[in-house]
């Protein structure tokens, strides 16, 4: 009775046979010596000996498993009979891989995205530290150096405080010349992630002195993709702004956080944070702050903290912070800013694929409860026959381990073809999508809820059945087996499939419904042919503002004469660019100032040249666009949307009135106002937008817009090439037409819609193979009864009109359930629709429609059963 | 095979396990070795059957307490031979000492009966 024998059994038994006829040999050649002859001999050796073959049994009944031998009786017994009811085997493989697959594809992603701990040490210490006005908008303002080094210095939460910003420089000494993402932080940022170097070393505090030899540290994908991987990268030198760099590390794989920065420097290497200027002035914020609280410190703690030092400096530096009522330093988890936009979304679908679930394990009863009805007189023979209650419990267990371990099966299956596009989809919603992936967990996932819903709701329903038992064998009948109590059970499942696949048709009809409205937002500029390209310039060759203005002169007339080209423009960002973030600052107006204290109010930015709303096919409303001689000598202009207009200047034309940054003594006239466009996102109403000329803002990081006559990308190479012609070195980037940016823009919603219509159909499959199959069911136990009604003299409509109506009850009951729930359930998609609210009532009514004409119809097609039962049949039989 | 059943082999079972082991003390033998010594040595009362040698042998060579190899044997024949394994000589000093105490035990109870000669 051990493993070890029941592995080697056919070996044992070969060896004590040959070791038994050995024996005998001896025993015949004692008998010899003793004189006896050959037969005698023989024969005396085999009487004295006995039976060998019983000694094989018992050996071999020792080297076996009476358990095991059970189950594996069990196991052959079950798929027999399911291999005789190939369509009860497949339903119910199918539901519950349905199911399973659905539910395990969701879990991939919330396992690979929310579960897994962040590659960081201590994961829940690492936190963001930045600053709020919420008077003057919702966007962190970030922190100026001189608020970092009071903060840090102050602050005693924290075991270490980094601060960090992220450019774009250009990196001389690889192939060809490259901009590259550069993240520009403390030497102690990697210890406040806590992150270990996978090769040579990260910064110490040295680097970070002002005279130190400017370092690099490169990150796993760069190194990948520009160097594949090369060990010997460290100690190469590379030129950026004028300076040499030597690569002084890798860092391991990590996620795109806080941005995709390709390499790191350290503060003093930065040339514009490093600017005496730029450290000296208080109101000057392009750095944030990432910290490590210190172990046993909670959020809330360093939180108080941070806005006590906040309190000391308004109070040291009234002049900075006038008027600044709503101003706060805020303190976020990194892990919380890594899936804050994967959350509502992947909860949403992990929700929905619940329902599929037990959408499933319903239907699983149902259809176990109906097949268990039929052999009820099957187990009513084998238990009158000496069966134990245990042992059918077993066998229905195993029968339903069986279609469990098979729906498991093809629920993993699905799941492992999805993985692929799983990973795109989430890769849109969190710098986390590469973690997803099959693993253990999933695996582990798959098939543990498919054994507990498989064999919860496949064998718990057939113990049910057989309370009827003893019934079943007096009667031969289907009458006799189907108790009451088990159709009220299959009525109440069918109810409950219904509420739960309109909850899911609710969901899926409300994401359609968004999907449909982001497609027919009017963005208010032109989609078609325009095509845009970044061009990022390298900051230390055109420093000289007439080497930007002749670049941009030469590149913007070169490509206007380009036949195929309408017109062509520069400008800071395309609209509906993924970043989803312009550039932003506080405006003054002329005349509208209560006091000198009163911050300014948030507006976007943009920097554009002339032709700019041609280009994008932008209304100019009133007023004029920019011209040629719109130029830094000239006076400033500005000009504003219409939503801006209608903010500052409400009733009144605001051309002619000025405006000035904060930050600025220089006052703007707004010469022209242009229509609305949604410039962040298809989904945002547009925001206070205030356009400038390039002329009189000049940017290095820059759009090229082009609008062309024919398909904008077969332009692209062109265009390269006259960029090229003006400055061979520099790169470009991001060419895309502005229709891909607007599909990138829906690609979000449109996967999370396809999802939800993929469960809502699967979904709402399973319930009307559930609707029909129950009342198939009921149809034929009752043949007797309807052929007797018939021969009664109930007319056919009448016997339609009340097989619908048993049909349908279940039907509409489930659908009311399921709209209250759905009223509920929905309200959790508020973030994720668009255009419409959660309770919509077009799409309540159009599901109800399309839900009650499809179990109608299946409902029918049970109910020509019933109409075609010939009562002289049924009589007879009776 | 029944609870009731295994429960009254397991005394038998006791003793025809430890008879094994105690032949296998003087020395590896084989199986109708072990079976003739036996019988040799108790004067031919007991009768070693092979239908319960061979399970015995191999459930001792289960439990470890004795190893078994091919080897010729002495009337030049193809056999297996056991030899005791060192788990063998502890389980055969214990199963020695049970036996002292249960005869000890009977003996005591028997008293005068148990002798040669004694009358009821």
């Amino acid at each position: 009775m051990s493993w070890r024998g029941l592995v080697r059994r056919r070996y044992w038994d070969n060896e004590r046979v040959e070791e038994m006829e050995a024996h005998i040999a001896h025993e015949i050649e004692d008998n010899r010596d003793r004189g006896m002859n050959e037969e005698e001999a023989r024969r005396r050796a085999y009487v004295k000996f006995g039976n060998p073959q019983k000694v094989r049994e018992r050996i071999w009944q020792m080297n076996s498993l009476g358990w095991l031998e059970t189950v594996l009786r069990d196991v052959r017994h079950s798929a027999r009979s399911l291999r005789h009811n190939p369509a009860y085997a497949l339903l119910a493989i199918a539901t519950l891989g349905l199911g399973i697959g659905a539910n395990t594809a969701i879990f991939t992603v919330i396992n690979g995205v929310l579960l897994r701990p962040l590659p960081y040490a201590e994961q829940d210490r690492v936190v963001h530290i930045d600053q709020l006005e919420k008077r003057t908008g919702s966007e962190p303002l970030g922190l100026s150096v001189q608020e970092f080094f009071d903060y840090r210095g102050q602050s005693r939460s924290f075991e270490q405080f980094s601060e960090y910003h992220s450019m774009l420089f250009t990196l001389l000494g690889t192939k060809n010349p490259e901009r590259v993402v550069t993240g520009v932080v403390s030497a102690n940022f990697f210890d406040v992630l806590g992150v270990k170097p996978a090769l040579g070393r990260l910064f110490v505090a040295s680097d970070e002195s002002k005279d130190a030899p400017p370092v690099l540290v490169l990150s796993y994908a760069y190194w990948m993709k520009e160097f594949g991987g090369d060990r010997n990268v460290i100690g190469r030198v590379f030129q950026m702004n004028d300076r040499a760099h030597t690569v002084i590390g890798v860092l391991p794989p990590l996620p795109d956080y806080p941005d995709a920065n390709e390499v790191y420097m350290p503060v003093s290497s930065c040339p514009f944070r490093s600017d005496p200027m730029m450290i000296a002035n208080r109101d000057m914020r392009m750095v944030t702050g990432y910290a490590r609280l210190k172990p046993g410190v909670s959020m809330q703690q360093a939180s108080t903290e941070l806005n006590a030092i906040r309190g000391r400096m308004i109070a040291a530096f009234p002049k900075s912070y006038a008027g600044w009522t709503g101003y706060s330093a805020t303190l976020t988890p990194a892990k919380e800013e890594l899936t804050h936009g994967a959350r509502p979304t992947l909860l949403a679908l992990l929700a929905a694929s619940g329902l599929v679930l037990l959408l499933a394990c319903a239907n699983l009863a149902n259809l176990a409860l109906s097949r268990q009805i039929r052999r009820s007189k099957e187990v009513a023979i084998r238990m009158a026959t000496g069966a134990s209650a245990w042992r059918v419990v077993q066998q229905l267990t195993t029968e339903a381990a069986i279609v469990a371990v098979a729906g498991a099966c093809v629920g993993l299956a699905i799941t492992s073809v999805s993985t692929k596009l799983l990973v795109a989809y989430a890769a849109r919603l969190t710098p986390l999508a590469q973690g997803v992936r099959l693993d253990g967990w999933v695996l582990l996932f798959g098939l543990g809820s498919s054994l507990v819903a498989g064999v919860l709701f496949a064998a718990l329903p057939g113990l049910l059945a057989f309370r009827t038992r003893l019934t079943a064998l007096q009667e031969a009948g289907e009458r006799a087996a189907g108790s009451e109590r088990g159709s009220r059970i299959r009525t109440l499942l069918v109810m409950a499939q219904v509420a739960f696949s309109f909850v899911l048709l609710a969901a899926a009809g409300l994401m359609l419904h968004t999907v449909y409205n982001l497609l027919s937002v009017d963005p208010g500029f032109k989609l078609s042919h325009v095509l845009s390209m970044q061009i990022n310039l390298n900051w230390t060759r055109y420093k000289e503002e007439a080497a930007l203005i002749n670049f941009y002169q030469q590149l913007l007339s070169r490509t206007d004469v380009l036949p195929g080209v309408q017109a062509a423009s520069i400008s800071w960002k395309p609209p509906l660019d993924p970043s989803g973030q312009g550039m932003t600052g506080h405006v003054l107006v002329d005349g509208q100032v209560a006091s000198p204290t009163t911050p300014g109010v948030t507006v976007n930015y943009e920097v554009t040249s002339p032709d700019y709303f041609r280009v994008l096919g932008v209304p100019v409303m009133a007023g004029r666009s920019f011209t040629d001689s719109d130029t830094l000598k000239s006076q400033g202009v500005v000009v504003v949307n219409e939503t801006m207009a209608r903010h500052f200047w409400p009733g009144q034309s605001p051309i002619g009135h000025r405006l000035r940054s904060v930050n600025s003594k220089n006052w703007l006239t707004v010469v022209g106002i242009v229509g609305d466009v949604r410039q962040f996102g298809l989904d945002r109403a547009p925001d206070n937008l205030a356009y400038v000329p390039l002329n009189q803002s000049l940017i290095q990081n820059a759009t090229l817009m082009v609008s062309t006559r024919g398909n904008p990308l077969a332009m692209s190479s062109q265009i390269e090439r006259i960029v090229h012609q003006i400055d061979p070195q520099q790169p470009v980037t991001q060419v895309r037409t502005l229709d891909q940016l607007r599909s990138q823009q829906l690609g979000t919603p449109r996967v999370t819609a396809t999802l939800l219509t993929l469960f809502a159909a699967v979904a709402l499959f399973i319930t009307i193979v559930g609707i029909s199959g129950t009342l198939a069911l009921s149809v034929a136990r009752r043949s007797k009864e309807i052929g007797i009604r018939m021969a009664l003299g109930a007319t056919r409509a009448h016997i339609l009109s009340d097989v619908l109506r048993k049909g349908m009850g279940p039907v509409l009951a489930g659908m009311a359930l399921g709209a209250a729930g759905a009223l509920l359930a929905t309200r959790g998609m508020a973030q994720l629709i668009f255009g419409l609210k959660p309770n919509d009532p077009p799409t309540f009514a159009e599901i109800g429609l399309l839900f009650f004409v499809a179990a109608l119809v299946s409902c029918l097609v049970a109910a020509r059963r019933a109409m075609t039962v010939d009562p002289l049949v049924t009589l007879r039989t009776e | 095979m029944g609870k009731r059943d295994q429960n009254n082999n397991d005394m038998l079972r006791g003793t025809l396990d430890m008879m094994v082991l105690r032949t296998l003390v003087l020395g590896d033998a084989h199986g109708h070795t072990i079976a003739k010594v036996i019988e040799r040595s108790s004067d031919d009362l007991l009768e070693v059957e092979e239908g319960s040698l061979y399970p015995a042998l191999h459930r001792l060579e289960d439990r470890g307490w004795v190893t078994s190899y091919w080897g010729v044997s002495e009337a030049n024949r193809k056999a297996r031979f056991y030899r005791l394994a060192p788990a063998g000589k502890k389980q055969l000093r214990s199963e020695v000492g049970r036996w002292r105490q249960m005869a000890k035990a009977i003996d005591l109870v028997m008293g005068d009966l148990l002798k040669e000669g004694g009358e009821i």
